[in-house]
């Protein structure tokens, strides 16, 4: 009991002391353990013209600071980024910083295995000159969308993914198509020709939160300002989504928000159906069909380009984006480019660990050293050095430019994207699960052809309701007030 | 007063086990390293489970009572029913699986002249007990996928039009996962029915002969009554085994198509592991502790009522 006790008392005192920090480790000495993902210095088994050496640099460069304090990178890899957050936290030996996505920080992953950050973010950055507030460097849409509904965050963001069409250009040639196909019908053509040639244009699970944005940012683009200002921040927050469900306006009662599905269907019929009901978690198996060739086109994310180049790719590889569409697919259009409606938070994204998920947390100084170092990575500087190191995800904060550094793949349409304002509407966070498993589920029934949409419609609304509905009740909001 | 004949004084039962105790102690001794072993690894996560069932616990901060509401949950959640509904399927035909294809081998085996042909078939059926499942299952995969060996075989012999998106269709997505592994001859049970022939005397066998109960006859009539110790142990634990079942489901179709093959036990699974609610899980994982000893229960009772 007095354990509980104690526990409970560091956990809420976690963000006091993180919010009382001076910009210097404190008096503790000893090593902070990190697990960098995708960022990860010196990483076995990776080609050595491909090891990265930034984030160790910024380590020395930390190390001899401070004299005495070790920084030190989990160098395994971790197949379930979850499950590991779970069952180290269980164990009290969570790394002391550690790669997790915000979504999951504040959905599925339970309470107390990460620091809020907030506070922090609110105060100045010595590391940073001038800085009054940390979070002032940060950009304002992505700290809004990772914001927590009780106001915590819980992660400290700095790039996303950039999602493009790959392709194959030997398969396309194939096929006699020379030039990546630039709008809806020229996509469709291209399928329906791979396809006929006994070469599956798609081979994956099409992911309903990817696929969704570039169609409802385009149809909803007119509405861009109310469906992302219920909660006064920038960008489309969870609870700015579960108001627009409750209004009935990213619903199935809107004509807008299901008519793109046959649109979609159109595309997809031309794919095999192995994958089309699969979990997105396939997609990693769907992944090796295009390495092997068998596929001629894949939708993923600017990370995939390396491990590419670690499968061994040697064929040519192009991109193109998500086309415009026209008055001819869909009378919602509204011309918006969308290309980059699917952001991905990326690889760098820290959480911080508490004193329950973490047992050596519990040392005295240790929570300020551990924030300290946050701080001197967490600079516009840093994120720089590490994302053109790195070469595959696109820094946020103002002032960093993207850098792609993707072999010799050409990045021309994912480096024309990001040129492109941020602008993304989804249904797919306003309750745990919603996007990536409920609505994901009907979406691969409808395409796979196994029920119809009106059927869809139906399930998608109860799925839907269902969602804001938990919104509400867990976070305590009357969605009818907005 | 004269003693009874036949009539003992009465003796404690407790001093009894003391007796008992101290009487056997160093053998106790060596059984307890086992017994802590047991308890800590099997006995302890099961109290956990049934103490945890009735709470909202994350898998890391200090569970709440929350009465039966999991249970409560559990039971009127139309996609456990869903679910349970595939488990009975799964559970009726997976018993169909566990007994009659091991049988039938074992039959044909034990009746082959020669012991080195019986060896060699034995081994021949036996061999594949050393591959992974995982692997199997990858491989069944990649059969059913519909570029996949069974579609081009149905091609090649002039059945296209049976040719399937086997995974990827709600109607045959759960079929596809029970019958994956043709030709079903599990090793384990196969050996136990093998042994079970072996056990039988020779006598037994020339009488029946004598009686006129050869072929097929005397397999039901002899054999089958004789197997019944080992087939009753093979139906309880392929009971068990199905009802605990989620890997194909988890590797090949993650559930779906929608909650197509979705079993109760995955569901449990994903509960823990994708949502982090383990009070929940747990509940489905204590109905699913319910089931199986409720099913084992009535299985034993019918093997036990037919003799």
């Amino acid at each position: 009991m007095n354990r509980r006790l104690t526990l409970t008392a560091l956990i809420l005192a976690a963000p006091a002391l993180a919010s009382t920090a001076e910009a210097a480790p404190g008096s503790w000495r000893g090593t902070i353990y990190m697990s960098a993902a995708d960022y990860a210095p010196n990483f076995p088994g990776v080609k050595k013209e491909s090891q990265l050496k930034v984030f160790q640099q910024i380590a020395d460069e930390y190390e001899k600071l401070y004299p005495g304090i070790k920084i030190r990178f989990h160098n395994q890899p971790i197949p379930d980024t979850n499950t590991m957050i779970r069952v180290k936290a269980a164990a009290g030996e969570l790394f002391d910083v550690y790669w997790a996505q915000a979504y999951s920080l504040n959905s599925t992953l339970p309470k107390g295995v990460a620091v809020d950050l907030a506070p922090a973010f609110k105060q100045p950055n010595a590391y940073i000159p001038g800085n009054k507030a940390w979070q002032d460097v940060m950009d304002k849409a992505q700290l809004a969308e990772g914001r927590n509904p009780s106001g915590a965050v819980y992660t400290l963001s700095g790039d996303k993914v950039a999602y493009t069409i790959f392709y194959n250009k030997d398969l396309l040639k194939k096929v006699g198509i020379t030039k990546a196909p630039a709008t809806w019908p020229e996509l469709i053509a291209a399928s329906k020709k791979l396809q006929a040639a006994g070469i599956f244009p798609m081979h994956a699970v099409p992911a309903y939160p990817w696929w969704s944005r570039h169609f409802l940012t385009d149809f909803y683009s007119k509405d861009y300002a109310k469906l992302t200002g219920y909660d006064g921040l920038p960008g489309q927050s969870p609870l700015d989504e579960a108001v627009a469900i409750h209004k009935g306006i990213l619903t199935p009662k809107d004509d807008r928000f299901m008519s793109w599905w046959p649109v979609m269907k159109q595309f997809t019929d031309t794919w095999p159906k192995d994958y089309l009901t699969a979990d997105p978690a396939k997609n990693y198996d769907a992944f090796q069909d295009f390495v092997g060739q068998k596929e001629a086109m894949l939708y993923e994310g600017s990370y995939k380009v390396r491990e590419m180049l670690d499968a061994g790719v040697k064929f040519p590889v192009g991109a193109f984006n998500f086309p415009k569409l026209s008055k001819n697919e869909s009378k919602y259009t509204t011309g918006v480019n969308t290309a980059n409606a699917y952001s991905g938070t990326g690889g760098f994204q820290f959480a911080m660990s508490t004193p329950l998920a973490n047992k050596t947390m519990r040392e005295k100084g240790k929570p300020e050293a551990v924030l300290d170092w946050m701080r001197f990575f967490g600079t516009p500087k840093n994120l720089q050095r590490l994302t053109t190191e790195q070469g595959t995800y696109a820094p946020t904060w103002p002032g960093t430019s993207v850098k792609l550094a993707l072999s010799n793949f050409d990045s021309g349409a994912i480096t024309s994207q990001i040129k492109l304002p941020e602008r993304s509407i989804g249904a797919q966070t306003a309750s745990a699960n919603l996007g990536w498993v409920d609505m994901q589920r009907i979406f691969g029934l409808y395409l796979s052809g196994n029920i119809t949409l009106d059927q869809a419609k139906a399930q998608a609304q109860t799925v839907l309701d269902r969602a804001a509905q938990d919104y509400a009740r867990k976070n305590k909001v009357d969605l009818s007030k907005y | 007063m004269t003693a009874v004949p036949g009539f003992r004084p009465g003796s404690s039962p407790r001093r009894d086990t003391l007796a008992r105790l101290r009487r056997g102690w160093p053998a106790y001794l060596f059984l307890l390293p086992t017994l802590l072993l047991v308890g800590y690894f099997s006995y302890y996560p099961a109290y956990i489970a049934v103490t945890r069932a009735f709470t909202d616990w994350d898998g890391l901060n200090v569970p709440n009572f929350t009465g039966v509401e999991n249970f409560q949950r559990a039971v009127s959640d139309p996609v456990m029913g869903q679910a349970t509904l595939n488990m009975a399927i799964w559970v009726v035909l997976g018993l169909i699986l566990a007994l009659l294809p091991p049988l039938l081998i074992s039959e044909l085996i034990f009746h082959l002249r020669g012991r080195r042909r019986q060896y060699a078939y034995r081994t021949l059926f036996v061999i594949p007990i050393v591959i992974p499942s995982l692997v199997l299952l990858l491989v069944w995969g990649s059969f059913y996928r519909s570029d996949g060996l069974l579609n081009t075989l149905l091609g090649s012999v002039g059945l296209g039009g049976l040719r399937h998106d086997w995974l990827s269709d709600p109607g045959t997505a759960l079929y596809s996962l029970i019958f994956l592994g043709f030709p079903y001859v599990d090793a384990f049970n196969f050996l136990l029915l093998y042994a079970g022939l072996q056990g039988i005397p020779q006598d037994v066998f020339d009488a029946a002969k004598i009686d006129g109960a050869t072929g097929w006859r005397r397999v039901l009539r002899v054999d089958l009554p004789l197997l019944r110790p080992q087939l009753g142990l093979i139906a309880v634990l392929a009971i068990i085994g199905n009802v605990q079942y989620f890997i194909s489901p988890l590797v090949l179709t993650s559930g779906g198509p929608g909650f197509a093959t979705t079993v109760p036990a995955l569901l449990m699974y994903f509960t823990a592991t994708r949502d982090g609610e383990y009070g929940y899980a747990m509940a489905i994982a204590v109905l699913l502790m319910i089931l199986v000893v409720a099913l084992t229960g009535l299985s034993r009772w019918i093997s036990r009522g037919s003799r």
